[in-house]
């Protein structure tokens, strides 16, 4: 049996380890937004993309339509919500963005995360 | 007689015509395991409905899709071939991938369509039964709406607007003219394929012409309509790049035209007669034959549907997409047939299998090139409302645009050009 002081000492450093896993998935999940994966949409998503692949499903890094497909979910929700805004300047996108809801940006932006572009 | 299935056509991939009218084919029933879709026109709208339906229900529905020609050459940016800034080749595109990503690709003619039975009858005899029908057979052309001008005149005055022999046949007469020559269009009345096509087309002879160094052509748009499609700025990129070349009349002008005559290169109207090197005449038109042979079209010669779904008002089992329809406020354009293809293979699936169904959506985008690098847009969001598809937020270049943003519209619409036939063809 382990002596009461050596058990206090690996219960702290198991706090210890168990305290910074939690911070870094923390971390991750919000950096990586994760989270808004949660009640989001996911077949709703796959729909709206369509409207998308009319223009993006080839592009390139040189193209001025940009690659969309694996685009991090923040950078997704950002982008859009700016064109929505009028914030960022294309007709195009403005026009599309217009009439998505937070909700529907979400699904999209889920959708694109793990999307591969077609081949 | 002889019916079609998805497995005696797998088994048969590659037939020619004259085997796919023998009766080789196994009895229906081999077909009702998996619910059948059917898509009469391998376009824009066509093949998209294919593509995603096959896509989209992992197998669950056998589709087909009957479409003669072996390689189909987009009616959009065929403009950019006539100006001579892409080959016909970059606007041809085969069915190989959409027959790789699991569509039936049957390549004869539809003939017809029997709506009681549920079958297409091909032109070889035989028939392809389904449990729901895509019918996108494009334009028809009115050859009758202009006198004097038919099928045969199209030989000599080219409408050019179905893409291929026509399109290089235009393109032949045009580089074919010498300084001094007249170009003369007649244009289509309203509903047509392509609104701004006329305008970029007339834009493109001028730009030939210039770059030829012609000072003394002239190219005169005889116009049954009053106004066009982003008329402003094309008319102010004309007098930009083209001082003095387009003559553009409305009716008010010309009064109205009274004939064309293929023998002598005369287009009369009521203000004047004028002798035409190149007369490029699009009549009216309407719902390729298959769908007004199937009873689908009403008077206006095209199909009304059901703004929430694409499907046809006439038959609850037949969708129609794509020029053939009649879109509400969306124009007939690639872009449209691509964007109601995805809503109605939604609908088509969530019908047939089962899966969930979503409000319909609907966008489009027209680019027009007036000049190198001299690119304007026009377009929109539309969803069903007052029983059509109704426009619900838009845009359009404005005058004096600076000439980055210009460039940047060119790139685009060459970019987005790759990205539909992508999502078209594969």
């Amino acid at each position: 049996m382990m002596p009461k002081a050596m058990a206090g000492q690996v219960w702290a450093r198991r706090q210890i380890r168990y305290r910074l896993f939690a911070a870094a998935t923390t971390f991750v999940l919000i950096v990586g937004g994760l989270p808004a994966a949660y009640g989001i949409d996911v077949e709703l998503g796959r729909y709206l993309s369509s409207e998308c692949m009319t223009c993006h499903g080839t592009a390139k890094a040189d193209s001025t339509i940009p690659n969309i497909f694996g685009l991090g979910q923040t950078r997704f929700v950002a982008a859009i919500k700016a064109y929505r805004d009028k914030a960022l300047p294309n007709p195009v996108m403005q026009t599309i963005a217009s009439r998505l809801s937070d909700d529907d940006i979400a699904a999209l932006a889920l959708y694109f995360q793990t999307a591969k572009k077609p081949k | 007689m002889t019916e079609i299935s998805r497995r005696s056509f797998n088994l048969l991939a590659g037939a020619s015509l004259a085997t796919l009218s023998t009766p080789l084919f196994a009895p229906s029933v081999l077909g009702q395991a998996k619910p059948r879709l059917v898509v009469v026109g391998g376009g824009p709208g066509g093949a998209t409905v294919a593509r995603y339906v096959t896509k989209d229900s992992a197998g669950a529905i056998d589709v087909t899709l009957i479409e003669p020609l072996k390689n189909f050459t987009t009616c959009f940016f065929s403009n950019l071939y006539v100006g001579g800034f892409r080959d016909l080749k970059s606007l041809r595109h085969n069915y190989d991938k959409v027959r790789k990503g699991g569509v039936n690709v049957v390549p004869v003619m539809a003939s017809s369509i029997d709506r009681d039975r549920k079958q297409v009858w091909l032109a070889g005899g035989s028939r392809v039964p389904y449990d729901r029908l895509v019918v996108a057979p494009g334009i028809d052309l009115k050859w009758d709406s202009v006198p004097g001008y038919s099928e045969a005149a199209a030989q000599i005055m080219p409408h050019a607007w179905k893409p291929g022999a026509q399109t290089e046949l235009l393109v032949k007469k045009l580089n074919a003219l010498k300084d001094g020559d007249q170009i003369v269009m007649v244009a289509p009345p309203n509903p047509f394929r392509c609104p701004p096509g006329p305008y970029e087309r007339a834009s493109m002879f001028a730009h030939v012409l210039k770059k030829k160094g012609y000072k003394k052509s002239r190219i005169v748009i005889i116009d049954p309509k009053p106004t066009f499609s982003k008329q402003a700025i094309f008319m102010e990129g004309w007098e930009k790049h083209y001082p003095g070349v387009i003559e553009w009349q409305d009716p008010k002008m010309h009064g109205g035209i009274k004939s064309v005559d293929p023998k002598t290169g005369e287009i009369k109207t009521d203000l004047s007669t004028y002798k035409a090197a190149l007369a490029n005449v699009i009549p009216a038109q309407m719902a390729g034959k298959i769908a007004r042979d199937a009873g689908l079209a009403d008077q206006s010669g095209y199909c009304p549907i059901d703004p929430e779904s694409m499907k046809s008002k006439v038959d609850t089992n037949i969708f129609v997409v794509g020029d053939a329809a009649i879109p509400g406020d969306m124009p007939k354009s690639a872009f449209s047939a691509n964007s109601q293809a995805k809503v109605a293979a939604m609908i088509i699936r969530a019908e047939l299998t089962q899966s969930r169904a979503f409000p319909a959506r609907y966008s489009n985008t027209c680019w027009s090139l007036i000049a190198p690098d001299d690119d304007i847009k026009i377009g929109a969001s539309y969803e069903p409302g007052e029983g059509k598809i109704k426009q619900t937020t838009g845009f359009v270049s404005q005058k004096g645009e600076p000439a980055d943003v210009r460039k940047q519209n060119y790139k685009e619409s060459v970019d987005w050009y790759n990205g539909i036939v992508a999502d078209v063809f594969g």
